[in-house]
């Protein structure tokens, strides 16, 4: 099993990451100027792999998420940073038609299941043909037919969610319309922003089972933004915590749930209630996420909520941002920590 | 972290903190923007003119025959009507009638359509959608035309029996939100609770509903004043009641008589009794933001 | 679909008792009249020596009833008569039957108002827009001011207003009457040119007095569908502007349909200011004119026929709305 996940973990390695971002920067407008809300992020995702995007609320992986559409919305924007995609070049620079094709026909965007993501007086058919016809598609009984089946495949009635408002879809039903609509055109990339939330325990399943299907068949490129490590856990190859707007850890999921380094990740996991045994093992993470104005400006962002800094208050943490460095550990396995590295950290 | 629980010292004020909070609450709104403060100015003086203005002028206005249709001037602030009478005496004598016969239906509506709002909203079921046919029905007729065709029957020369008709005929839509006020209110358990203390209808009725629908009881009747002033003037413009004495309607009336739109002489007795309407709609419209945000406090926007 | 046909039905169960009730209440305020006009008029022949018969006939003709036996059954001949249209025949323009009489004032004032509604829609709507998409500028700040003040305003004073400055201060439009009387009647330029310059003040008389209502609900409802999800997602699906512009433009228009009902009542009952302020011959100086002459008939006739305007109008208004937005016509979610 490990030696599988090696060499699969290799052969990505070494291939171009079919999504490359580079030392992005997002800033908000705020009465008090201007305030990141992703800092210097670097983040690889491999082709034909799910990576798993975790971060509490206020963490900027929406906003990250959003920006690999190059569609931050105002009063955000794209500071500094690259955005390459394979087969698009850097999204930043792209020419608006470009990306308007690219939107949906390259990258798609999957909607929480609670947001209303299509037109409330237009059936899902129209609305399909909108599609089509806004990316020149001059096959549309062909597109109807690929959207029949990837519906059908997910387990609902076709010709019939065809013909529905929104208002007549449940949240479930709205949600696999929704990925439908994102695969339709083909795309390479898929990215969904919290698929589980709002959804009971056996639509989260099926979410995450379809999720894995499509992705598996179709060889994507997925990333999966949520604030729930257990659908990282179940769902993605790799993992990579954010915390206020900087990426803090990444790498073979595994392997980081098993032994994560960066004290954020640690605490996380720590937080996690078992099924099994003592209830009280479980530990809350005392304080509260950072929100953009209060994001410490130098030094580490983790710092006050940190268990290593208040034991061994190093200065560093104080003066610089930690850079995001390799660990001995495996391949693939970066952490940003200044504790880490020069002592192996007590656990 | 040690609380501290101040007991209060002192005897308790005789006036109610409500009611007192209310006024200060009004002033402290009205100064915050000056345009509110102009309106409630502007609504004070009208009042005054309304009160007070007849008794400045004697009975019969004197007529300036050789002068009429004149423009504004020193003598004749306002100029004067095709009698030569000066406008501003007309205007100010007029405006009693306009202004109490106005206030007479605001009160009439509010008093029927609260009542009948609140009725159907407490009681539901086979009340309720009675009563709420019936206002449907005082909603959907044209007022107007209805007005118009109620002036055969009854002359409306008393300002009561204008307040009271036109009151009649338009408490539809008060009836309709108050009725859904108290059904809200319904909703929210304000009323249940109290039954549940075994207290009587009276005493919901008095102290948990009518508190609550008080606020949009008080600026809906600020807001009725001036749509009845509209009606009552323009039915006196239509020319269809007989008039014994004078009022703003009369005025335009007989403006437009007389032939003021085609030759435009004798314009300030056209305008003065519209400017007039106008001002006086302004002034309510400002005091009734100024209601608007002592009942409902919105965050300052600055 | 299937629930269309049930709510026209219900719509028009309504209407007709509307109707019925308002046609008893007229009838029964004819008799109240100082005088009771139709026992008077009956007398007044007998006195001058016409026979009873001929007497009844005669005022049966005026009024479109039978005036003698009990009031039940002068009242259910009444409504016999309603129902096949007649109402009488008018006292002052003799000869000419109370219905008719009215029916040639109606399609003026149809004309007109719905010109104004359609007119203060679109300005309404389209300021609307502009109000919402500069809120933080001054423009859409004097916009929303705007509306609101001129909402404010009475009609008839805009009326008035409209006339001195355009026709007396100013004079660019005809002050009165609906058309030219020394032009040809007929499909031809001068007589159309005539009729749209007549009907121009008029119909900005009821625009300008109704636009401010549309201009603030398109504004709010314009600054709500921006912040929608489906609008974000459109975007993200890569849909072209002008798709995308009209899924905004729909979704924001609905609500104004729910006000067009509102506005229908206020027009119509606005009408009779604004026609007699420019000497319109519509329904409206037809009944102020019907009731300085005491013709009751007459008055009657256009009295019903106002209402029914205003309940067809709503039902219209009504099933308009319900054709547009799929949320009334098919509710409910279906299983997942």
């Amino acid at each position: 099993m490990v030696a599988a996940t090696q060499a699969t973990a290799n052969a990505a390695a070494t291939a171009p990451p079919a999504v490359a971002v580079r030392d992005l920067t997002i800033v908000y407008k705020t009465p008090a100027g201007e305030l990141p809300a992703v800092s210097n992020v670097d983040l690889y995702l491999p082709a034909g792999t799910i990576t798993g995007l975790v971060g509490e609320s206020g963490s900027g992986k929406s906003t990250l998420a959003l920006a690999l559409l190059n569609a931050v919305q105002k009063p955000g924007r794209i500071a500094t940073g690259s955005i390459d995609v394979e087969g698009l070049g850097n999204l930043v620079e792209l020419p608006a038609k470009r990306l308007q094709e690219a939107r949906g026909g390259e990258i798609g965007y999957v909607f929480q299941a609670a947001q209303n993501s299509l037109n409330p007086l237009k059936t899902v058919g129209k609305q399909l043909l909108d599609l089509g016809r806004s990316h020149g598609v001059k096959d549309r009984a062909g597109l109807v037919r690929s959207a029949r089946q990837l519906l059908a495949r997910m387990g609902m009635d076709a010709a019939r969610v065809l013909d529905s408002y929104q208002h007549e879809l449940s949240g479930g039903m709205r949600q696999r319309v929704g990925i439908m609509f994102a695969l339709v055109l083909n795309a390479h990339v898929l990215v969904l922003d919290e698929p589980t939330t709002a959804l009971d325990m056996i639509s989260q399943a099926n979410v995450l089972s379809i999720v894995r299907a499509v992705h598996a068949e179709r060889g994507l490129t997925t990333l999966v933004v949520t604030h729930d490590i257990g659908v990282v856990a179940e769902v993605a190859e790799h993992i990579a915590v954010m915390y206020g707007g900087v990426l803090v850890e990444q790498g073979p999921t595994e392997d980081v749930l098993r032994a994560p380094k960066h004290p954020y990740t640690r605490a996380l996991i720590n937080a996690i209630p078992r099924v099994s045994g003592d209830p009280s093992v479980a530990r809350p993470l005392p304080g509260r996420p950072p929100t953009l104005e209060t994001i410490p400006k130098r030094g580490c962002v983790f710092r006050e909520r940190c268990a290593v800094y208040a034991e061994r208050n190093l200065p560093e943490c104080v003066t610089e941002q930690p850079p995001m460095l390799p660990v001995a550990d495996g391949p693939g396995r970066l952490v940003a920590c200044h504790a880490v590295g020069t002592k192996e950290s007590v656990r | 972290m040690a609380t501290v629980l101040e007991t209060p010292t002192g005897t308790t004020p005789t006036v109610t903190p409500a009611r007192q909070g209310f006024w200060r609450n009004l002033w402290r709104v009205l100064r915050r923007k000056p345009t509110r403060l102009a309106g409630s100015l502007i609504v004070a003086l009208f009042v005054a003119m309304g009160v007070i203005g007849p008794f400045l002028y004697p009975a019969n206005l004197p007529i300036d025959a050789g002068n009429a249709y004149a423009g504004p001037s020193g003598s004749h602030l306002l100029g004067t009507d095709f009698q030569g009478t000066d406008v501003l005496a007309l205007l100010v004598t007029g405006s009693r009638y306009v202004l109490v016969a106005a206030v007479i239906a605001a009160a009439c509506t509010v008093v029927v359509g609260t009542g009948i709002g609140l009725y159907a909203g407490y009681r539901r079921g086979g009340p309720d959608s009675v009563l709420m046919r019936i206002t449907d029905f005082i909603i959907t007729i044209p007022g107007l035309p209805l007005l118009l065709v109620l002036s055969t029957l009854w002359k409306y020369s008393n300002p009561l029996t204008m307040g009271l008709v036109l009151g009649v005929t338009g408490w539809g839509s008060v009836a309709r939100a108050v009725r859904s006020q108290t059904l809200s209110l319904r909703e929210r358990g304000f009323i249940e609770a109290a039954r549940g203390l075994g207290l009587s209808t009276a005493h919901v009725v008095r102290k948990e509903l009518l508190p609550n629908v008080a606020p949009y009881v008080a600026m809906n009747l600020l807001i009725s004043v001036t749509v009845y002033i509209y009606l009552e003037v323009g039915l006196f413009f239509l020319g269809v009641l007989p008039f014994n004495e004078n009022n703003w309607g009369v005025m335009i009336n007989q403006a437009v008589q007389n032939g003021v739109t085609q030759t435009g002489q004798g314009l300030s007795y056209l305008l003065s009794p519209l400017v007039a309407i106008l001002l006086l709609t302004l002034g309510i419209v400002l005091l009734v933001d100024a209601m608007d945000e002592v009942f409902n406090p919105r965050l300052r926007e600055d | 679909m299937r629930k269309l046909p049930l709510r026209l039905a219900g719509h028009l169960v309504r209407a007709l008792v509307m109707i019925w009730v308002v046609a008893t209440f007229t009838f029964f305020l004819i008799r109240q009249m100082p005088g009771d006009p139709v026992a008077a008029q009956y007398e007044q022949l007998v006195q001058q020596g016409m026979s009873p018969d001929g007497a009844r006939n005669a005022t049966q003709l005026t009024y479109g009833f039978m005036p003698t036996g009990s009031t039940w059954s002068q009242y259910t001949h009444y409504l016999w008569r309603l129902l096949h249209f007649d109402l009488g025949r008018s006292t002052q323009t003799l000869g000419v039957s109370a219905s008719s009489e009215v029916l040639t004032g109606a399609k003026w004032t149809i004309g007109l108002v719905l010109a104004g509604i359609l007119l203060s829609f679109a300005i309404g709507a389209v300021l609307g827009v502009i109000a919402a998409t500069r809120r933080s500028s001054g423009t859409g700040d004097a916009l929303t001011i705007t509306g609101s003040l001129f909402h404010a305003i009475p009609q008839f004073v805009m009326a008035l207003v409209l006339i001195t400055v355009f026709t007396v201060i100013w004079p660019v439009f005809p002050t009165d009457g609906n058309v030219d009387i020394l032009v040809d009647p007929g499909f031809n330029g001068p007589y159309i040119a005539s009729l749209v310059s007549h009907a121009t003040l008029p119909a900005l008389a009821y625009a300008l007095s109704m636009f401010g209502s549309y201009l603030l609900t398109m504004k709010s409802s314009v600054i709500s569908v921006l912040g929608d999800d489906f609008v974000l997602a459109a975007e993200l699906r890569g849909l072209t502007r002008g798709i995308r512009f009209r899924y905004i433009a729909r979704n924001a228009l609905l609500p104004l349909f729910t006000i067009f009902a509102l506005t229908i009542g206020f027009m119509f009952g606005g009408a009779v200011f604004i026609e007699k302020a420019f000497n319109y011959p519509g329904m409206g100086v037809t009944l102020v004119n019907s009731i300085g002459h005491r013709d009751y008939s007459t008055m009657n006739a256009t009295f019903l026929l106002i209402t029914a305007a205003v309940i067809v109008a709503n039902i219209l208004a009504d099933l308009l709305y319900t054709a547009i937005d799929p949320r009334v016509r098919r509710g409910g979610t279906a299983g997942a």
